[in-house]
């Protein structure tokens, strides 16, 4: 009962314990922040790492794509082989959506403000409806975003906007003879064979609608004050210039599109290199007609079947030895462990921040204790047993570590919900960029606030204050009464 | 009733040895009023220490109703001073975190956990009120150590030494830190309890004018008790007392 009324008192009483309470709430409010704002960032990677990749890659190394060979020896198209991989009954019961896909790199090519502007991408052929089923794709496109049936049609503007284009040019080209003029588009119907001879290509007559990446159509800089300026450098209907290799020989071919859609994973990685064009197409282009260099699977359940899928498909391409097999983890798990470590390492370090508030309870409460002799001699001489005194100053400790981890939860709490306005004006105050957007490609600084882990560190931070409490409250339990009523 | 039998009691600070106790003998009668009187350093307020079992000795036992209290377990000890025992100290020793009141009230506390005080606390705090009145604070409950006087905060003390209802009153200088007017309302405070309540106290001082008021005086001097007169009786008639 006393120790209760004590702890209350002393808690009320003493100005110190406001310091550790301070020590406790900071230590507490800085690991919810930052853990906040790391799981945020370590969230959102994960699903835009995981997002665009589909459960299962299954690729090959072969540039010409699959060769799987049927019984007669004839190689099989994706879509048999697909046919195939759906006649195993493991696969089947466990696969959603699997669907064929070419990556390879390339060069993009577009005219930006009279110049040629070429950029590496690595293009990407799908079937956007069967893409859209594996998931991770519809989601993060700026027009047809989450459509169930996203396609490279062109929108009437956008063609509007091919043919303002292409009168521009052929006014350019008329009185300035500049190049390139093969940008012509002969006649937009006709479906010209595949020619991978340099120099003597043509354009593809049908028009074809490309999606490309965020960060390739929007140039981004800082104007005269500093502040990011974002401009288009590629409009929707605006044609853009594909060159890969092809054929056998790996010769350069190319091929003419439309942009019709932008992919905006706010992963600058993905925005900055990704273009995605039509399967069809781009097999015509690299002359590799009914082949795919890749199928993206989407499993039912992911973590149920993950081991026992890739396994099965292990099995299924064992014939294959080019074919790689890997989860969207494996894919990326260098990059994914390297966010834990950084987490991990992040914790260690500010886990001492509480260390520290530990120290700074039990400085203060060798004070207290020192401060508090006599009472403690009073009490025992009342009849207040070891244990008893023992308890008061735990509890003390307890309560200064539950108050300041109850302030400092909600000022966590506070801060990270309002990070973006506190990081504006602390942008401002101090006239640097506290959290580049044009470097992350966020839109603001993601946060993930856990429940799990605000009581972690809530425990951690009451157990740490309750631990540095003990050693004063040890010796203030085996103070003599008659010693301590003694002191003055 | 309370007898102290070959006391030996040494403190040693760095290489130094003090002897303070050496083969003290005492025995205190149920419902006695005894004063101890020595000069400064002579082993009084240690002796009481011990008979209080605030303290233990080198040797020599302490004896409660012919049971040995010394060497008890620390819980049996802790329950003997919350209950058997009541000290009232020179510099009154009060809580200050808490009113008066509570300061009276902390025996209770100490000796009642939450659930057996719960149901008990209506009792505890009229007994509290009670006590506060008889020593004539009862204007006073609220208010903390340091806003009462000296012969107040002495008061308060002797309230929260009663409390428990204690069969032995421990007194340690009561009167020595306050001026002759509250030293003698103290006395006169004890006197009452002592006769009244039955309550045994004894009581150490170095101030010779109170000591007529007390039934029995003994003096310690080399560790030992040398002078232990019969009875003063009756009290109010000795010469000091008139004085005072």
């Amino acid at each position: 009962m006393y120790k209760i009324i004590l702890c209350v008192r002393y808690l009320q009483t003493r100005y110190l314990a406001f310091i550790c309470i301070v020590s406790v709430m900071l230590g507490v409010a800085t690991l919810i922040v930052v853990n906040a704002v790391m799981s945020g960032f370590s969230t959102k990677l994960k699903d835009r790492l995981h997002g665009i990749l589909s459960d299962v890659v299954i690729d090959t190394e072969r540039t010409d794509g699959f060769e799987v060979l049927d019984d007669n020896g004839d190689a099989l198209t994706p879509q048999q082989i697909i046919a195939q991989m759906k006649s195993n009954p493991i696969l089947r019961e466990r696969i959603e959506a699997v669907t064929p896909t070419i990556e390879t790199f390339a060069i993009l090519q577009f005219r930006y403000r009279g110049t040629v502007i070429a950029k590496p991408v690595r293009v990407i052929g799908i079937e956007p409806h069967s893409r859209a089923k594996v998931g991770g794709f519809a989601e993060y496109l700026v027009r047809q975003k989450g459509s169930r049936t996203p396609s490279f049609e062109l929108t009437a503007s956008a063609i509007q906007r091919h043919e303002w284009n292409r009168k521009q040019w052929e006014y350019h080209d008329a009185n300035m003879l500049s190049q390139p003029a093969q940008m012509k588009i002969e006649d937009p119907n006709s479906i010209p064979p595949p020619n991978l001879e340099i120099d003597k290509g043509i354009p593809q007559a049908k028009i074809h609608g490309a999606i490309v990446g965020y960060a390739i159509a929007h140039f981004r800089y800082r104007d005269d004050k500093g502040q990011t300026v974002e401009e288009v450098a590629l409009e929707e209907g605006d044609d853009i210039i594909i060159t890969t290799a092809g054929g056998q020989e790996l010769k350069p071919v190319w091929g003419s599109f439309l942009v019709t859609d932008y992919l905006k994973t706010e992963m600058s990685e993905y925005d900055q290199s990704f273009v995605f064009v039509p399967l069809d197409q781009l097999q015509r282009i690299r002359g590799m007609l009914e082949r795919a260099t890749a199928f993206q699977i989407k499993l039912h359940n992911y973590e149920r079947d993950k081991e026992i899928v890739t396994k099965e498909l292990r099995m299924f391409f064992r014939n294959s030895p080019e074919v790689r097999i890997a989860t969207w983890e494996e894919h990326q798990g260098p990059l994914l462990a390297a966010i834990d470590v950084e987490r991990g390492i992040l914790n260690l370090l500010l886990f001492m921040i509480v260390g520290v508030a530990g120290f700074s309870i039990l400085a203060i409460f060798t004070m207290i204790v020192s401060e508090k002799y006599r009472d403690i001699g009073i009490m025992k001489s009342l009849g207040a047993s070891n244990w008893g005194v023992l308890q008061i100053f735990l509890g003390y400790g307890m309560l200064l570590g539950i108050v300041g981890c109850t302030f400092g939860t909600f000022l966590g709490i506070w801060i990270t919900n309002n990070i973006n306005e506190i990081e504006a004006a602390l942008s401002s105050l101090t006239g640097r960029a506290v959290f580049p957007r044009d470097v992350y490609y966020f839109k603001e600084i993601p946060t993930n606030i856990d429940s799990m882990t605000i009581l972690m560190i809530d425990m951690g931070a009451v157990g740490t204050a309750m631990l540095f409490s003990l050693i004063p409250a040890w010796r203030a339990a085996r103070l003599q009464p008659v010693r301590a009523l003694r002191f003055e | 009733m309370l007898i102290a039998r070959d006391i030996k009691k040494t403190y040693r600070r760095h290489a130094v040895e003090i002897r303070v106790l050496n083969g003290l003998n005492l025995e205190v009668q149920t419902g006695e009023f005894l004063s101890i009187v020595g000069a400064s350093g002579s082993g009084k307020s240690t002796l009481l220490h011990l008979l209080g079992i605030l303290d233990t000795p080198d040797s020599g036992e302490i004896l409660l109703d012919g049971k040995r209290i010394d060497s008890l377990p620390s819980k049996e000890r802790d329950q003997l001073r919350n209950r058997t025992f009541g000290y009232i100290f020179q510099f009154y020793h009060l809580l200050p975190e808490l009113s008066a009141l509570d300061n009276v009230l902390m025996p209770a506390y100490i000796g009642h956990s939450w659930v057996s005080w719960w149901p008990t606390r209506r009792q505890w705090r009229r007994r509290a009120y009670e006590l506060l009145e008889k020593v004539g604070l009862s204007h006073r409950t609220k208010h903390r150590p340091r806003e009462l006087s000296g012969g107040e905060m002495q008061r308060t003390a002797i309230a929260r030494a009663l409390l428990m209802n204690p069969r032995v009153l421990l007194a340690d200088e009561p009167t020595g830190n306050l001026d002759a007017e509250s030293g003698r309302g103290i006395m006169q405070l004890l006197r009452e309890i002592n006769r009244d309540e039955c309550v045994t106290i004894i009581m150490v001082t170095h101030n010779l004018e109170i000591v007529p008021m007390t039934d029995r005086v003994v003096r310690i001097s080399s560790g030992r008790i040398t002078d232990d007169p019969p009875l003063l009786q009756p009290v109010p008639t000795t010469p000091l007392l008139l004085a005072i």
